[in-house]
């Protein structure tokens, strides 16, 4: 998967119509709830066999960091 | 992993009851900030739609004996046939005695029928059934009625959003016979044991009982959600990691148990946890989602120990099912699959639990139980 490819899955596990950017802080995305942390942990997991806890994303604080985690 | 097969035992047929109330996400916009956005994103990525859920006077015994009068009304079978009772739950009427000596007494069982408990909740249906197979398969018994349920909605408090979106309320009956003919059922179960705290309900019982102290307690997350002692909790992203690991490779290791390959199977029926989850083992799991059914959640919610069975029940009724595969996983942390050949099974579907209108109320059931004890 590519980087680009990454922000559409990305889009489509939070469910966000809105630009998605690697810069984007997640506390400013409106869709970063436990929903979307949920959702993330699922696409690591199956896509990229990374697992995740709550405490990953305590310290995750933009989209790069998820992008780091896949190994992007 | 204890795997185990047995031969010469059936299910003869299966029936789940519903409370008659039941609430609907929609009407639950308050809980989305108004947002019908909101509303409609949880919905799709959850799945959440209809939750039915108990009223304070139902408990999972009147549920379970409704699926049980039902389901021998329709196959024509005589409560002095049954000579064993295993009910599975973990929400209790009475913290004694076992909900398997009360269904007893109301079904009017014989009393050479043993009847007992086993506390399970969403791993239940098959630890049940891989119970009643040994029983039967063993001689001891030549049938076995299964009753299983719980009251995870009714028991949640329904601004808790953690959890109450995702419970609903029910029961089932299901009857297992010794068959002549050679059918194979094979089972997968397991445990750790390390992880019993993950999904908890921590007052009430003799470590912490619910007494002056406990019994006003509220705590608050970060989001809001109150807990109360009568509630049970869970670690959500803990419990969410355990099934990603556990649950496709269980329904793996069921269909190879029993020497099926993917292709063999008519349904895959898996715990539903919620919407999310059970897309997520499917497409782990490599198995067909045609076959693999994620939208019963979005129909009744997760019953907790009867959820797996609401699979089955949903099924149309005239649809032609032999091979299926039952996948559970839950509290505990706990897991079982079984592999089972469910040909010429009666499938009674659902049905609505009606009260009798003439059932006593929490201030009755008070005073018949001072008069108990005051010997009058």
């Amino acid at each position: 998967m590519t980087r680009e490819e990454f922000l559409i899955e990305m889009l489509d596990v939070l469910q966000r119509e809105d630009e998605l950017t690697f810069d984007m802080e997640l506390q400013d995305l409106d869709e970063w709830d436990s929903l979307a942390v949920m959702a993330t942990m699922a696409f690591l997991d199956k896509q990229f066999g990374v697992k995740t806890t709550l405490r990953d994303y305590e310290i995750m604080k933009t989209v790069e960091d998820i992008a780091a985690k896949a190994g992007l | 992993m204890s795997i185990s097969t047995f031969r010469h035992v059936r299910i003869a047929g299966i029936k789940t009851s519903l409370p008659e109330h039941y609430i609907n996400i929609d009407d639950e916009l308050e809980y989305f900030a108004g947002s019908t956005k909101k509303l409609a994103r949880a919905k799709k990525m959850m799945g959440y739609g209809r939750r039915y859920i108990a009223d304070e006077n139902t408990t999972v015994t009147d549920l379970a004996v409704d699926a049980a009068q039902k389901l021998m009304t329709e196959m024509g079978l005589s409560a002095d046939e049954i000579e064993l009772l295993i009910f599975v739950n973990q929400k209790p009427d009475y913290p004694e005695p076992s909900d398997a000596c009360i269904a007893h007494g109301v079904l009017h069982l014989k009393k050479s029928c043993a009847a007992l408990n086993l506390n399970l909740g969403c791993s239940g249906y098959v630890h049940g059934l891989w119970t009643a197979h040994a029983m039967i398969s063993s001689g001891a018994v030549r049938n076995c009625l299964l009753l299983a349920g719980d009251l995870c909605g009714r028991t949640t408090d329904q601004t808790n959003r953690k959890l109450a979106p995702v419970f609903g309320d029910s029961a089932s009956a299901t009857f297992l016979v010794r068959s002549d003919e050679d059918r194979q059922a094979s089972f997968v179960l397991g445990c750790d044991g390390s992880s019993w705290d993950r999904i908890i309900h921590p007052v009430g019982g003799t470590r912490i009982p619910l007494d002056e102290e406990t019994v006003n307690l509220v705590f608050k997350d970060a989001s809001g959600n109150k807990w109360t002692p009568q509630q049970g909790m869970m670690k959500g992203e803990d419990v969410f990691n355990f099934t990603m690991a556990v649950a496709p490779a269980l329904i793996k290791e069921t269909v190879h148990a029993a020497g099926w390959t993917v292709d063999d199977v008519d349904l895959f029926a898996i715990h539903q946890a919620n919407k999310q989850i059970v897309e997520n083992i499917i497409e782990k799991a490599g198995i067909p989602a045609d076959k693999s059914p994620a939208d019963v959640f979005s129909k009744y919610a997760n019953h907790s120990t009867n959820s797996v069975l609401t699979v089955l029940c949903d099924q149309p009724a005239d649809a032609v099912l032999r091979k299926i595969i039952f996948s559970t996983f839950g509290i505990g942390l706990s897991w079982a699959g079984a592999a089972l050949d469910v040909s010429g099974m009666y499938n009674g579907g659902f049905s609505t639990y009606m009260p009798p209108t003439d059932k006593l109320s929490r201030a009755d059931r008070l005073a018949h139980w001072a008069k108990h004890f005051k010997g009058e």
